[in-house]
Parts: structure tokens; sequence; C-alpha cells
């Protein structure tokens, strides 16, 4: 029984810590899942994934979320504060100090390009994670035109996202159930 | 009130109902972020966001760091810790007390609709969030091309560490530029 013995909170906020300077372009939960549950065995699979789903369904980053329910479920809020802080406390200093770089070294068109590059590179990886997402749906019509409805009216159109959000997801959960009883009949 | 004061309030009161409505993670509320801190708040330029986006990339971490970093832009660290908070707080308190429910309501007919309708959002937030990067990027055609081709290599090399992705492109495009061709 991992659990029988009691994890320290210097423990928890070093084991984050780790896990925060190590997770690059956002595979959070992925690094959290080596670290936390295969290597110090903190949490079990069916924990992890039950924590990894409803960190993806309710708003927030998901990395974040998973963090705050493993805290949580080992030393409660003192536990979920503590993990949360360990995970943003190195980012947080790394990207501090990338952007005094940035403001030191000025406006220079060679940084600009480099940037440039990189934020290309990083867009991609947007458009990817996005187009992923959409892939893995069972390909029917209410869902492809709630995306694109989404892309248009928040990406296209730029109109403000809270609306736009407060509408469409009424009826995507109300497609979602029709499309549920229609499978089950 | 003082300035400083004023602008840290509306920091926390731009960023904290995001949080709340960021399905789909940070990414989500790129395009948001973006029309807030260059259209409506003018707290960034569009060259200045740009490089802003392209640095908290850069750096390690969950979601994303981009609106520490509009909130350093405007008012330095106390800006910076602001915006931080106002993003990952709320959310962060919600799933702190979804957490409990979350297993009570485990195969309900209502659970899996609000993940399965939520999620088309999700994926199209992200994909308006990478249009409002590309918008607002003054790199112009060369950003587009290079972002369609770096989409088609994540996407067919799954692998592929998103840190050699941004070096390589940052690589190419600075010597593009030294040596003219750009």
């Amino acid at each position: 029984m991992p659990r029988s013995k009691r994890i320290g909170l210097p423990a928890l906020f070093a084991a984050f810590f780790r896990l925060g300077v190590m997770s690059f372009g956002g595979g959070t939960a992925g690094w959290l899942y080596r670290e936390i549950v295969e290597r110090r065995h903190w949490i079990n699979d069916k924990e992890f994934l039950s924590s990894a789903a409803l960190g993806r369904l309710v708003p927030g980053s998901g990395g974040v979320n998973l963090t705050v329910q493993v805290g949580q479920h080992l030393r409660g809020g003192a536990g979920a504060t503590t993990a949360v802080l360990g995970l943003l406390s190195g980012p947080l200093a790394i990207v501090l100090a990338l952007a005094v770089g940035y403001a030191k070294v000025g406006q220079s068109p060679s940084l600009h390009a480099v940037l440039d590059g990189v934020a290309a590179a990083a867009i991609g990886l947007t458009f990817a994670t996005g187009l992923k997402l959409v892939q893995f749906k069972p390909a029917s019509a209410g869902p492809l035109a709630i995306t694109f409805a989404t892309v248009v009216c928040v990406g296209v159109l730029r109109w403000p996202m809270i609306p736009v959000v407060l509408c469409l997801a009424p009826v995507s959960i109300c497609i979602a159930l029709l499309d549920r009883h229609g499978r089950n009949a | 009130m003082p300035d400083e004061i004023r602008t840290l309030l509306t920091l926390a009161l731009v960023f904290a109902p995001l949080s709340l409505l960021s399905i789909g993670g940070g990414a989500a509320l790129l395009a948001e972020i973006e029309h807030q801190s260059v259209s409506v708040h003018a707290w960034t330029t569009q060259r200045e966001f740009a490089d802003l986006f392209a640095i908290s990339r850069a750096a390690p971490g969950p979601g994303t760091m981009l609106t520490t970093l509009v909130g350093w832009k405007v008012a330095g660290l106390a800006g910076a810790l602001t915006a931080t908070v106002a993003l990952y707080l709320p959310s962060s308190l919600l799933v702190f007390g979804a957490a409990r429910l979350w297993g009570r309501w485990r195969g309900s007919l209502w659970h899996s609709a609000v993940e399965r309708g939520l999620a088309p959002i999700a994926s199209g937030l992200i994909l308006a969030g990478g249009i409002a990067v590309l918008r607002v990027s003054p790199g112009g055609p060369a950003v587009w091309v290079a972002a369609a081709l770096s989409t088609v290599l994540i996407l067919c090399r799954p692998s592929l560490h998103p840190l050699v992705l941004f070096f390589g492109g940052g690589v190419v495009f600075g010597l593009a530029e030294k040596l003219g061709l750009w």
C-alpha cells in the first residue's frame, strides 16, 4: 500500500516543481503520469484517469486541474495549494527571465525573425492539438458543425469568447444528449 | 484609486472570468487574450503580442504563461503575479469543489453528454486561438506557410519534441533574416 505513508508537503512541492519545469509544449498530463503514477506510485491508474477526465472537462489548464486533484487527494487543501505552487513557480520564473532578457535585447530585426519562427512552430502545435481533438470524435455532423461555428465566431468574426461559449455550450450538450438517445434506441 | 492598483484590478477582472470559461485548457483562451490585450485594452502592440506568445511557448509549464507575460508587460512583477493568479485560481477552486461530485455523477447520462458536448467547442476554441495569433503575427505569409508546415509535421510525427520544433523554427527564420532572404 503506497499510500499508507503520508507524503510530506516539501516532497509534494519538489515533485511538482520538477514536473513543471519538465513539461514543455503543454504535455503536463503525460509527465505527471510518468512521475507521480509510474515512478512514485502516489496515485494509481484508475485515480489518474478519472482525475484527468475531470481536469479536461472543467475549465482551466488540464495539467493544473490534474495537479489540484492529486494534491487534494494526497494532502487535502494544503496539498492542492502546495502542488499547484510547485508546478507553477518554476515556469513562472523561467518565463519572466526570458521576458526580461527580451526587454534588455530590445527590438532588433534578428530577434523578431527568430521569435516569428518560434511563434510559427508554436502556432503549428496549437493547430495540430485542435485538429487531433476534432479527428478523435466519431464522424457526426452535429459536433463538427459546433466546432466549425466556434472557429468562425471566435477565430474569423472575432466575436467575444464568453457569449459565444455560453450560447454554443447548451446547444452542443443537447446535441450530445439527443445523439445518445438515438444510439441507445 | 492609484493607477497601479487600478491596472492590477483591471487585469484580474479581465482574466478571472476567462479562467472559468477556458474549456479545453489555456490554448482555448488564446483568441480572447489577444483580443483583450491588443484591441480592447491596448496592453501590447501586435508586434509585442506575437513576441510574448513566442516566449511563452518556448518556456516550460502547463497551459499558457502568456497571461503572465501580458501582466508583466502592463505592470511588472505585480502584474505578472496578478494575471497568473486571476487565470488559475478560479478554475482551480472549481475543480477542487467538483472533484467530490465527480465520482457520484460518473456514468450518468448528464455526465457523458456534458463531456461530449464540450469537446467540439474546446477543439474549435483551440483552432480559433491559432488563427488569432496568426492574425496579429507581423511576420506575414512566411509565418502562415511555416505554421502550416509545422502543423503537418506534428500531425505526421507526434513524438517530435516541441522544443526541437520551436528551435528549428527560430533558427530557420533567424538565418533567413541574416541572409537577407526575408
